[in-house]
């Protein structure tokens, strides 16, 4: 099994050891919660939205699979099911040891590599999709990120994610804990965001994802913008959320390709 | 507008002919107020610019050089940017909906010596055999065909009539504006009072005149579909010594903090 350790080789940024920090501490207590949901066949999102449905990712057999920010690695173990050569990095030391543990229950072994996204310790073209659900594009910084993962995609290759809209930045309420139909926050200048458990998320406008993809040399194949089902179960989101995102996008995946 | 689960990729066309009489109507009785702008642009005393806090072209850098290229103004209204365009040596073919945007446009050629073609025709329904395929270099609509005809008839049309390379530059009201703008209010607030998922057909009570726009991933599927690549998506900021504009549907305050405008640049592959 590959392992690289960022922490002997440069050191980690600021946001990667907060973000390493949080998930070290939280990672049984989120395996617990939601791993039954990660589950099933590959979905995406705070509402498992079937790919089948969305049509990301399509036929992964063959290809050279990275998920940056693999977490459980739930998703990972579906498409190495399903005939795709898989490796998994993760920030959290704790969640690859999840990772390990569902490696053996299933069967199926695949690199796991503990790194953060903004260094990724691959040689270039290494891959035919790079893709993460509420991974590293979350919680990793796209500005480094973004060129790394250009830097370690093949020509034709894809990157997708899943991650919160700008939307929903903008509507959610602190104080409230929850999203209302108010902007609160301030579109131009979005980068970064520190909540109270110390984690940091990153975030772009539309126009700035699209500066830095075409900036990188990948070329822009979809915006997924899509509501939840009107009875969708999550176990992230309550019934109020529910319905503020069958009206405003709250998440979204964006599809890019290396020519 | 229709209702959050509508599928865009099955919606039926709206009925553009209809449509594009109700904005003739609205445009015809409107083309006075825009008279002195116009004019401001075709003298030279306003340089090319994009926008309502008009934001100089040569600070965005959208177009290029323009010299020698065939451009289509995309519903020109008093035909500033097709002066600009022509001015900076860009071949220049005009059109638009309104007859009396097109006789201001005429009235300016004169005037100020600048000629070049224009027409009376509507977005999404150009005649191939007055506007052929595979005949223009770049496209560009300001407020123009982009806005007020339907894209799942104009993105078509565009990609039909650019060469293979030209680019397609059309500025619009971001979508974010959009739903913070209650339909027959005269200004956005700051609150999400439409829905996102569906948008795509806006009449305004006033003067029956019909907008469109799309989410952003619609927008970019109908390029794909196309065969255009996304160059780029600028969201436009007043500069800090912006003067608030004439058109008060947007507040300054509003327009620092969110986009109130988008420049989308697309390339027929």
């Amino acid at each position: 099994m590959a392992s690289s350790d960022p922490d002997t080789a440069g050191g980690l940024t600021e946001s990667a050891r907060a973000n390493r920090a949080f998930w070290d501490g939280y990672s049984t207590e989120y395996q617990a919660l939601h791993h039954e949901a990660l589950g099933g066949d590959p979905a995406w999102g705070l509402w498992r939205t079937p790919d089948a449905q969305l049509g990301v990712l399509g036929d992964v057999a063959g290809l050279d699979v990275l998920e940056l920010g693999c977490g459980g690695a739930q998703f990972s173990l579906q498409l190495a099911a399903r005939g795709a050569r898989v490796t998994g990095l993760d920030n959290s030391e704790a969640q690859l040891a999840h990772a390990r543990a569902l490696q053996e229950q299933f069967g199926l072994s695949f690199p796991l590599v503990h790194g953060q996204a903004e260094q990724l310790p691959f040689p270039a073209e290494s891959f035919d999709l790079v893709f993460n659900d509420f991974g590293a594009a979350t919680f990793a910084d796209p500005l480094p990120m973004i060129p790394e993962i250009a830097r370690v995609l093949r020509r034709g290759g894809r990157l997708a994610f899943a991650h919160a809209s700008p939307l929903d930045w903008l509507c959610f309420d602190d104080d409230a804990d929850a999203w209302g139909s108010k902007l609160l926050h301030p579109l131009f200048g979005m980068r970064s965001e520190t909540d109270t458990a110390g984690t940091v998320a990153f975030n772009l406008s539309h126009g700035e994802w699209i500066r830095l993809f075409t900036s990188c040399g990948l070329q822009i194949e979809r915006l997924v913008e899509w509501q939840p089902a009107p009875d969708a179960v999550s176990t992230y989101r309550d019934e109020p959320t529910r319905a503020w995102a069958r009206r405003w996008p709250i998440e979204e995946i964006w599809v890019v390709s290396k020519p | 507008m229709s209702g959050p689960g509508r599928d865009p990729a099955t919606t039926p066309a709206s009925d553009s002919a209809a449509d594009a009489v109700a904005n003739r109507e609205a445009w015809n009785a409107k083309a006075p107020d825009y008279a002195e702008a116009g004019r401001r642009a075709w003298s030279g005393e306003r340089p090319p610019s994009w926008g309502l806090w008009h934001q100089p072209e040569s600070e965005l850098n959208v177009l290029g050089d323009v010299r020698g290229l065939d451009v289509l103004d995309y519903g020109c209204g008093t035909g500033y940017w097709s002066a600009w365009l022509t001015r900076a040596g860009a071949r220049v073919t005009a059109f638009d909906n309104a007859p009396e945007q097109l006789a201001t446009c005429r009235r300016f050629q004169d005037e100020f010596g600048i000629a070049f073609p224009i027409q009376l025709a509507s977005a999404g329904q150009l005649d191939p055999e007055r506007f052929r395929d595979a005949s223009f270099d770049l496209i560009l609509s300001e407020y123009g065909g982009l806005t007020w005809a339907d894209p799942y008839a104009t993105l078509p049309e565009c990609a039909r009539l650019l060469r293979p390379g030209g680019r397609l530059a059309f500025l619009k009201i971001s979508t974010l504006l959009e739903v913070c703008w209650p339909l027959g209010s005269a200004v956005a607030g700051d609150e999400l009072v439409m829905d996102w998922f569906g948008l795509h057909r806006l009449v305004e009570p006033a003067d029956s005149s019909v907008a469109f726009d799309l989410p952003p991933g619609e927008w970019i599927r109908l390029f794909r579909e196309h065969g255009l690549v996304v160059e780029s998506l600028r969201e436009l900021r007043p500069p800090a010594d912006a003067a608030p504009s004439r058109h008060a549907f947007v507040m300054l305050d509003w327009a620092r903090q969110w986009p109130a405008e988008e420049l989308w640049t697309v390339r027929k592959a």
